[in-house]
């Protein structure tokens, strides 16, 4: 804290940590997942189906995004071996400036694998001759489908268990004074000594990733026929 | 540290707001929407249950090179005992405008005619599909299950609320 007697010098800028298309990929799942529970509970076939297929474009979204995305997006900023988890949860230390810390970046990991696994199931799930089917659903057996409804349906409270834990993280985080929440919505954090932030926006390749993402959802969404 | 205060409120707030609605929403799911549903409801929810599984484990023997016989003969009988207490399962008063959680369209009460030849149809079916299991013929099996499904899907159109909207 510099004194307050002194005047501020250039007041030092806040750091962009998440970048808009992260954030509203992020700021989707708290609005899809608790409708994808109710449109289940609900019977409301259709709209879960066309749902789940937004969600898959989103998720495969943010999986290109892990590649192709600003520095804090990238997988291969925020993925650490044990050592570095073992080290952070030690010490506190050991994560990057801004993004993910080292435990974070593994929370990340198993929130999208968790709905990817999810929403991949609810593609072959139904029954053709019992209401609606996904998509997929004509490419496994009715036997197999049958299973893969069920564990579909199971498999919901693991995600809820992950929700739980990723709200339980942050409410811990914010008691300690380290406020996770603002600079996922508003994208920044307050200025930090030497920590730049992610830089300008990449929106051509923010469209390209996008067009990649719902090109394939979509052609999922047709069945996922031969391209050939 | 006075930056933090705002944004940590909106966030108890939010999480308030959302642990409230969880424990709203779970707590209530599997409740009937009222007091005493009659016990046919669930019956004939159970009895439809039974025919669905039982047909998909017809549907899953076809599926394989060789099926077993014996076993769509015996699901195809249960089918047909299932099927001929469908009528009785809908007394009045028991449709999706009476307040429960029901797929049952107040059409099965208006055209009752329609509605007993429908349930007719599937105990025909079935019957034919457990005589022709018998013979072992996959092709003339596998259409006969085909012909018992169409009649699960005549009366689904006819009869039962359309949860694919």
């Amino acid at each position: 804290m510099p004194d307050p007697a002194e005047p501020a010098p250039a007041r030092l800028q806040d750091v962009t940590v998440w970048d808009p298309l992260l954030r509203l990929t992020h700021w989707s799942f708290p609005l899809l997942i608790p409708a994808m529970w109710w449109t289940a509970e609900n019977s409301k076939w259709a709209l879960h189906k066309r749902l789940g297929l937004v969600l898959l474009g989103l998720l495969l979204f943010r999986v290109v995004w892990g590649f192709v995305g600003p520095e804090t997006a990238r997988f291969s900023h925020f993925v650490k071996g044990p050592k570095a988890v073992l080290a952070y949860l030690r010490s506190g230390e050991g994560g990057p400036a801004i993004g993910h810390s080292p435990l974070g970046g593994w929370s990340t990991i198993a929130l999208i694998g968790a709905m990817l696994v999810q929403v991949s199931l609810g593609l072959f799930a139904g029954d053709p001759f019992d209401g609606m089917t996904g998509p997929l659903n004509p490419l496994v057996g009715v036997m197999v489908a049958d299973t893969i409804t069920e564990v579909h349906e199971a498999f919901f409270w693991v995600i809820a268990a992950l929700v739980g834990l990723h709200l339980a993280a942050i409410t811990f985080y914010a008691v300690k004074g380290d406020d996770l929440l603002s600079p996922m919505v508003g994208g920044d954090r307050p200025p930090m000594e030497g920590v730049a932030g992610i830089g300008p926006m990449p929106w051509v390749r923010g469209l390209l990733a996008c067009g990649f993402a719902g090109g394939v959802a979509l052609w999922v969404a047709f069945g996922a026929v031969p391209l050939t | 540290m006075s930056r933090m205060s705002a944004p940590r409120l909106i966030f108890a707030a939010a999480l308030a707001t959302g642990l409230a609605a969880c424990s709203g929403g779970s707590s209530s799911t599997d409740e009937a929407p009222s007091a005493a549903a009659p016990l046919e409801i669930k019956e004939r929810q159970d009895n439809f249950e039974a025919i669905g599984d039982a047909f998909k484990a017809v549907r899953g023997e076809l599926e394989k090179d060789a099926p077993d016989f014996a076993l769509i003969a015996a699901r195809a009988t249960d089918i047909n005992g299932r099927a001929q207490r469908i009528e009785a399962l809908f007394p009045v008063g028991t449709s999706t405008g009476d307040g429960f959680k029901t797929e049952a369209l107040p059409t099965i009460w208006q055209k009752p005619e329609e509605f007993k030849a429908a349930s007719r149809k599937l105990v025909d079916e079935s019957a034919k599909l457990a005589s022709l299991a018998g013979g072992g013929d996959k092709g003339a099996v596998g259409a006969q299950a085909m012909a018992m499904g169409g009649a699960c899907k005549g009366c689904h159109d006819q009869f039962r609320l359309d949860d694919k909207k």
